[in-house]
């Protein structure tokens, strides 16, 4: 396997323009003759089967939902950013960029930054176009807002709903393609394997979650939106669907998978209650902007929050980050918190929570200040805990949220495996090592509606694609394979749930692999994964048949998707020993406890590749050129 | 497309008849009311009067009545449709039944419009029979008014005649509560199909239904009574 | 502090589409009131499944009301007895020790079940692709400041845009009418200036997938406002009329 980025040449700004020209076309009464599978309907997806279906192309669109404006995208709440400058606050392309490359602590492609910033603003256009309700001001122009401690304004959003917007301007899109007939939709499938003809990807293996059937489609190229893989800690801010399964199938048919262990932990959510916990619910940011966060100076203090007087209150970020105080990035905020919990100053029934406070607000700005500004947010946290947070202090804890790592794609957002590409949450982003708030939106639809159009094309004109049918050879044995796997889950019959296992393994995951990572603390992962991973083949236990929906069925594949995945994400840890981003070694730490990265020895991108059950991988690196942004070490003190 | 006929074949558009016959009606019956209020006054002339002079309309009447046959069939007949595309819509009842309070406006009223209605189609037919096509002057209910020349059919004789009868009054009676649960549900929403709903007048319009529903209910109910407790003018 | 409820259920259980259903009781003990209701769920399905019976079905995916997969109809109301909340916001504190609780799939002839809790929404998509989007092809877009919108005018369309599908309306309609889900999609875009080209486009043809899916007629009862998790107005659905009439009296075949 080579890694090749195919990062055009020339100066940054023209890079994305000279390619878009150099690009092979397809006339527009050939590309009807050409297929295309687009596999999730996302914000990547559905804006990239909506915008190929335009073009003229036949598609495919599959998502595992019964709609597909259920996929995940809808759960995002803060907003999209775009360099529009619209507030006139000193943003601007360059700006964008270069947030991004920082933010994503030098671990990203500078080249595909930049385009992203560049395509930003055309997002908004488009999103606005199709009747998107972002939020205005009275005069009528959009709104925009600072987000995720940036110096700008630049994000803009449509209340708390702005994934939801923005997917059901992409469903919309979509769903009109499929008026016209060039989209074939197809809910309700969940993507086992891709189909692998004479090295290219040419099909995939569905099954259809209703009724148990192996289903078999062909076409010219596939495009794998399928979202991220923080499920792989069994709690996470993520859906229940969301899965690494379509990537992972796909990896090990020969799509490298970088960066895994760059996942993103958020440092506001509702903190676990019990083992019967299903997921966590996220709260924005937002709420750092006037919230205070503390623990009690004393371990293990169980006097209710109100009863501990001022100076027994430790507000721990103000103390460590005068500069930024509550405002401290997330990947500081959320290991402060761990940190002080570890210790035993944490809050709360299980001792994994710490306070946000809104009294000194409150009493600074009014109830009904704070009402306008986070009412509803309040609202959701009572209904979720039965405690007033006007009253009483919040309970946060940080959760995992966004994966950055993901399928290895070049500049034309194609994996190794020839012919599949790979959108949205589900490459190897554009974010490095740690994502911006609200730019996971805009990477999304940047694939999808501006990027894929272009790149697919000049992908079909330049391979020989000879006809395939879903009959020929290799789909019925790759069909046969994704069968006889599910059938083998059926068949241990042993004693534990598929819940029971990703329960076990997201405990792991969580303790080692998660917040800060050390290295004998991976490799008891590893053995602990690696031994998870035997039982689960032995002892696993899955109720009902393959022949009707069956949502243990469903769970155990993805579960034993997530055991392999997470051993790589050990593995991958282990091997990046410096820390950088969200990814935090504690061997690799400045005196104050800062993250301490390694450019030397480590500035690329871990591309690893599958060589087979129970080997090893083998790692790729693509090396990272910077030379429009300098890297510099973060400070926030 | 089933947006045939000005789309007046949709589900929308048989709303919007719905919404228009049902006013229509609303509006004949409270005209119906006033001129059936003169039962109440002492001289019985002043009905008979009344229901000679809508007799003797000729034409006129007849455009009328048919108008008002138009009204009714169109209204029974997309009752009836509307109802049974609803059964269809939704086969299977819930074995629990709930209802979420709120902002509902679920009511009996409101889920019993068909069986209100059709009660009202019998009743119909049966008044009708007893009043319009009931005793005439053949019969022998004949008055003399004055200013009219020869005999007038004594229509106030042949309702208090009727409503002498505990059994018709009771019924009667019974038919106009239903009538006032009928349009409980039915004044409101009838601006609703007609798109008319802004958020700032419709707690009115809702009222409005109640008080037009009482009034009808009640006006209506009173006559029977009325005529059956004191046996009439005359009596 | 948590307290622990023991509760009777009532759940629907039903093979597949065609086979008979029925109403079949369980115990569940030693539920946590804090909990979610779906996660109430997920317990008793765990522990069916130990026992080595068939766990119940039934659908949810973001589990914090925004997706709109989940839906229950918990005593003859959809998504339960708190306004305002799709069914996995719902929380075990509402209720009380000996409950007993009567679970049922969202019904509606245009919502088959597919198994068990579990029913097939794929009618509202259909209703969509008639009309519920601005046709704007990728790269068409004007700049986005290009075209003011009243704040107001740009917050109603919000209000109404908040729908997240789940169908609720739909199940609580004693008519199985859809009218709120179409009506909140057309309201949209009729505040909109970027929805007049399609208007009268859409309000048919919207309203004619609507009817073909085999949804009910809205009788004005105004239950799906009362159950639906965004509290969206049924003065969508005058509006919706409005729309409609208005496209059918004046349109020119297009
Ligand atoms: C709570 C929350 C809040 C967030 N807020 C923000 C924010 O404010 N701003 C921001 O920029 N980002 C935010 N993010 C991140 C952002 O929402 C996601 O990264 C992004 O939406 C991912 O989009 P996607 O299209 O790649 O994937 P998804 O939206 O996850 O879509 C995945 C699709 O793939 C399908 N699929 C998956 N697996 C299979 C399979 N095996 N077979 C078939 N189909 C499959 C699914 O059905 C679905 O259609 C947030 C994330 C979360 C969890
Ligand atoms: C004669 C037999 C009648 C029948 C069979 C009948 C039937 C119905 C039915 C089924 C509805 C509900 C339609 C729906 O589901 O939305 C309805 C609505 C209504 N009816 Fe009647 N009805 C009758 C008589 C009347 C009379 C006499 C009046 C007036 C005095 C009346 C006034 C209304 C009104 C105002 C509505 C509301 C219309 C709407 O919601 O748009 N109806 N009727
Ligand atoms: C106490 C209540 C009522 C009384 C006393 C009453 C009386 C009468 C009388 C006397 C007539 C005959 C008129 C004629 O032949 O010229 C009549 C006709 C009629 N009534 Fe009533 N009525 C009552 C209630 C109603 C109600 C509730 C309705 C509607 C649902 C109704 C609908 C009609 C209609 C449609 C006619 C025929 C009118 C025509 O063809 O000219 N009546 N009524
Ligand atoms: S209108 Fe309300 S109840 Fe109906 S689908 Fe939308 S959100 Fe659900
Ligand atoms: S409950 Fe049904 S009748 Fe109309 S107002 Fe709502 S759709
Ligand atoms: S599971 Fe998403 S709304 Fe309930």
């Amino acid at each position: 396997m080579k890694l090749d980025p195919k990062v055009p040449s020339g100066p940054i700004e023209k890079k994305w323009d000279h390619h878009r020209f150099e690009m092979k076309l397809i006339n527009p009464a050939n590309k009807r003759k050409h297929e295309i599978i687009v596999v999730g309907t996302g914000l990547a997806g559905g804006s990239a089967a909506a915008s190929l279906a335009e073009l003229g192309y036949d598609v495919k669109a599959f998502c595992i939902q019964d709609s597909p404006r259920r996929a995940h995208s809808i759960a995002a709440q803060g907003g999209i950013n775009a360099a529009k400058n619209y507030p006139n606050d000193g943003d601007s392309i360059w700006r964008l960029f270069y947030d991004t490359v920082k933010g994503g602590d030098y671990r990203s492609r500078e080249a595909n930054v930049y385009r992203l910033a560049q395509i930003s603003n055309n997002i908004i256009d488009q999103c606005v176009a199709q009747g998107v309700p972002f939020a205005r001001e009275y005069g009528g122009t959009l709104s925009n807002r600072s987000f995720g401690g940036a110096q700008v304004s630049r994000t803009f959003y449509a209340r708390g709903q702005t994934g939801q917007q923005l997917l059901l301007g992409a469903y919309g899109a979509l769903m009109r393609q499929v008026d016209t007939g060039k989209v074939k939709m197809f809910p309700r499938r969940e993507m086992l394997d891709v189909v692998v003809v004479d090295g290219k990807a040419r099909g995939i293996v569905v099954r259809n979650l209703d009724t148990g059937e192996f289903e078999r489609y062909a076409a010219d190229a596939v495009i794998l939106c399928t979202g991220g893989y923080g499920n792989v800690f069994y709690l996470s801010t993520n859906a229940f669907n969301s899965n690494v399964t379509a990537a992972w199938r796909c990896h090990r048919r020969g799509a490298a998978f970088a960066n895994p262990c760059f996942t993103q932990i958020h440092p506001t959510c509702i903190p676990v209650s019990g083992d019967y916990q299903s997921k966590l619910t996220l709260m924005s940011e937002s709420l750092r902007n006037d919230g205070r966060v503390w623990v009690p100076k004393k371990k293990d203090d169980d006097r209710p929050a109100n009863s501990i007087p001022e100076e027994e209150r430790d507000y721990y970020l103000e103390r460590k980050y005068p500069a930024f105080g509550n405002l401290v990035p997330r990947d500081i905020a959320s290991r402060s918190a761990k940190e002080v919990c570890d210790a035993g100053y944490g809050v709360g029934e299980t001792g994994k929570a710490v306070y946000l406070d809104f009294r000194d607000a409150i009493e600074r700005m009014g109830r009904s200040a704070i009402e306008d500004k986070y009412g509803n947010l309040f609202d959701m946290y009572q209904r979720i805990t039965g405690e007033d947070p006007y009253t009483v202090p919040m309970r946060i804890y940080p959760a995992i949220h966004y994966t950055m790592g993901g399928l290895w794609v070049d500049y034309n957002l194609m994996s190794t495996l020839p012919g599949l590409h790979v959108l949205g949450e589900a490459n190897y982003s554009d974010h490095g090592a740690n994502r911006l708030g609200a730019s996971a939106l805009m990477q999304g639809l940047c694939d999808g509606y501006f990027v894929i159009p272009y790149t697919i094309g000049d992908y079909i004109a330049n391979v020989d694609l000879k006809k395939v049918d879903a009959d020929s050879p290799e789909f019925e044995q790759t069909a046969r394979e994704a069968q006889e796997r599910t059938q083998r889950l059926l068949s241990i019959q042993g004693q534990k749930t598929p819940r029971e296992f990703h329960r076990e393994l997201g405990h792991v995951v969580w303790d080692y692999v998660g917040m800060s990572r050390e290295e004998a603390g991976l490799r008891k992962a590893l053995e602990q994964i690696r031994s998870l991973r035997e039982e689960f083949w032995e002892n696993l236990h899955v109720p009902g048949r393959n022949d009707t929906l069956n949502k243990y069925l469903e769970i155990a594949g993805r579960v034993s998707d997530y055991l392999e995945l997470a051993e790589l994400m050990a593995v991958d840890a282990l091997d990046r020993k410096e820390s950088c981003g969200a990814h935090f070694r504690e061997e690799y730490q400045t005196e104050e406890g800062e993250a301490r990265r390694n450019d030397e020895d480590y500035m690329y991108v871990a591309a690893w590749e599958w060589k087979g059950e129970n080997q090893d991988w083998e790692l790729h690196k693509e090396n990272l050129e910077y030379e429009n942004v300098t890297p510099s070490q973060r400070s926030y003190k | 497309m089933a947006n045939r006929y000005w789309g007046l074949a949709s589900t929308i558009g048989k709303k919007l008849l719905m919404g228009l016959t049902g006013l229509a009606l609303v509006g004949f019956v409270f005209v119906h009311l006033a001129g059936n209020l003169l039962l109440l006054s002492p001289n019985p002339d002043h009905f008979n009067l009344y229901a000679h002079t809508l007799e003797s309309m000729g034409f006129l009447l007849y455009l009328a009545e048919a108008g008002l046959v138009l009204v009714f069939g169109v209204h029974i007949y997309n009752g009836i449709s509307i109802s049974l595309k609803n059964r269809r819509a939704r086969p299977v009842q819930y074995r629990k039944k709930g209802n979420a309070g709120g902002a509902s406006y679920k009511n009996t009223s409101s889920m019993s419009m068909i069986w209100t209605g059709l009660i009202l189609f019998v009743f119909l037919i049966w008044h009708l029979i007893a009043f319009k096509f009931g005793g005439g002057i053949e019969a022998g209910y004949t008055t003399q008014l004055s200013g009219v020349e020869g005999p007038v059919r004594d229509l106030y004789a042949l309702v208090v005649e009727r409503f002498g009868e505990a059994w018709f009054s009771g019924l009667y009676v019974l038919v106009m509560v239903l009538l006032g649960v009928h349009l409980r549900h039915g004044f409101w929403s009838a601006f609703q199909s007609l798109g008319a709903n802004h958020p700032r007048y419709m707690p009115y319009v809702r009222a409005l239904g109640l008080v037009v529903a009482l009034v009808l209910a009640v006006g209506f109910l009173f006559i029977p009574i009325y005529l059956y407790v004191t046996g009439g003018a005359q009596a | 502090m948590a307290k622990t409820l023991n509760l009777t259920l009532r759940i629907w259980r039903q093979a597949g589409p065609d086979a008979p259903g029925k109403l079949v009781d369980y115990e569940v003990d030693d539920i946590s009131d804090e909990m979610s209701f779906l996660e109430m769920l997920d317990v008793l399905n765990e522990r069916l499944t130990k026992q080595g019976q068939e766990p119940i079905e039934f659908d949810s995916d973001c589990r914090e009301g925004i997706c709109g997969t989940c839906g229950l109809t918990i005593d003859g109301v959809a998504h339960g007895p708190v306004a305002g909340v799709s069914c996995c916001q719902l929380h075990m504190r509402h209720y009380r020790d000996g409950d007993t609780i009567t679970i049922e799939p969202f019904r509606a002839a245009a919502f088959p079940i597919i198994k068990d809790l579990v029913v097939d929404r794929s009618a509202f998509d259909r209703i969509v692709q008639a009309g519920g989007y601005v046709g704007v092809n990728t790269g068409n877009a004007p700049d986005a400041n290009a075209l003011p919108i009243a704040k107001n005018q740009a917050d109603l369309a919000m209000d109404a845009a908040t729908c997240i599908g789940c169908g609720a309306c739909v199940a609580s309609c004693p008519n199985g009418s859809a009218a709120l889900f179409t009506g909140a999609k057309i309201s949209q875009y009729t505040f909109l200036p970027q929805g007049q080209p399609e208007r009268k486009r859409r309000a048919l043809r919207m309203a004619e997938a609507m009817d073909e899916a085999g949804f009910g007629n809205c009788s004005n009862h105004a239950e799906c406002e009362a159950v639906c998790p965004k509290s969206i107005s049924i003065s969508n659905i005058a509006r919706m009329r409005r729309e409609y009439f208005r496209a059918a009296l004046t349109r020119r075949d297009d």
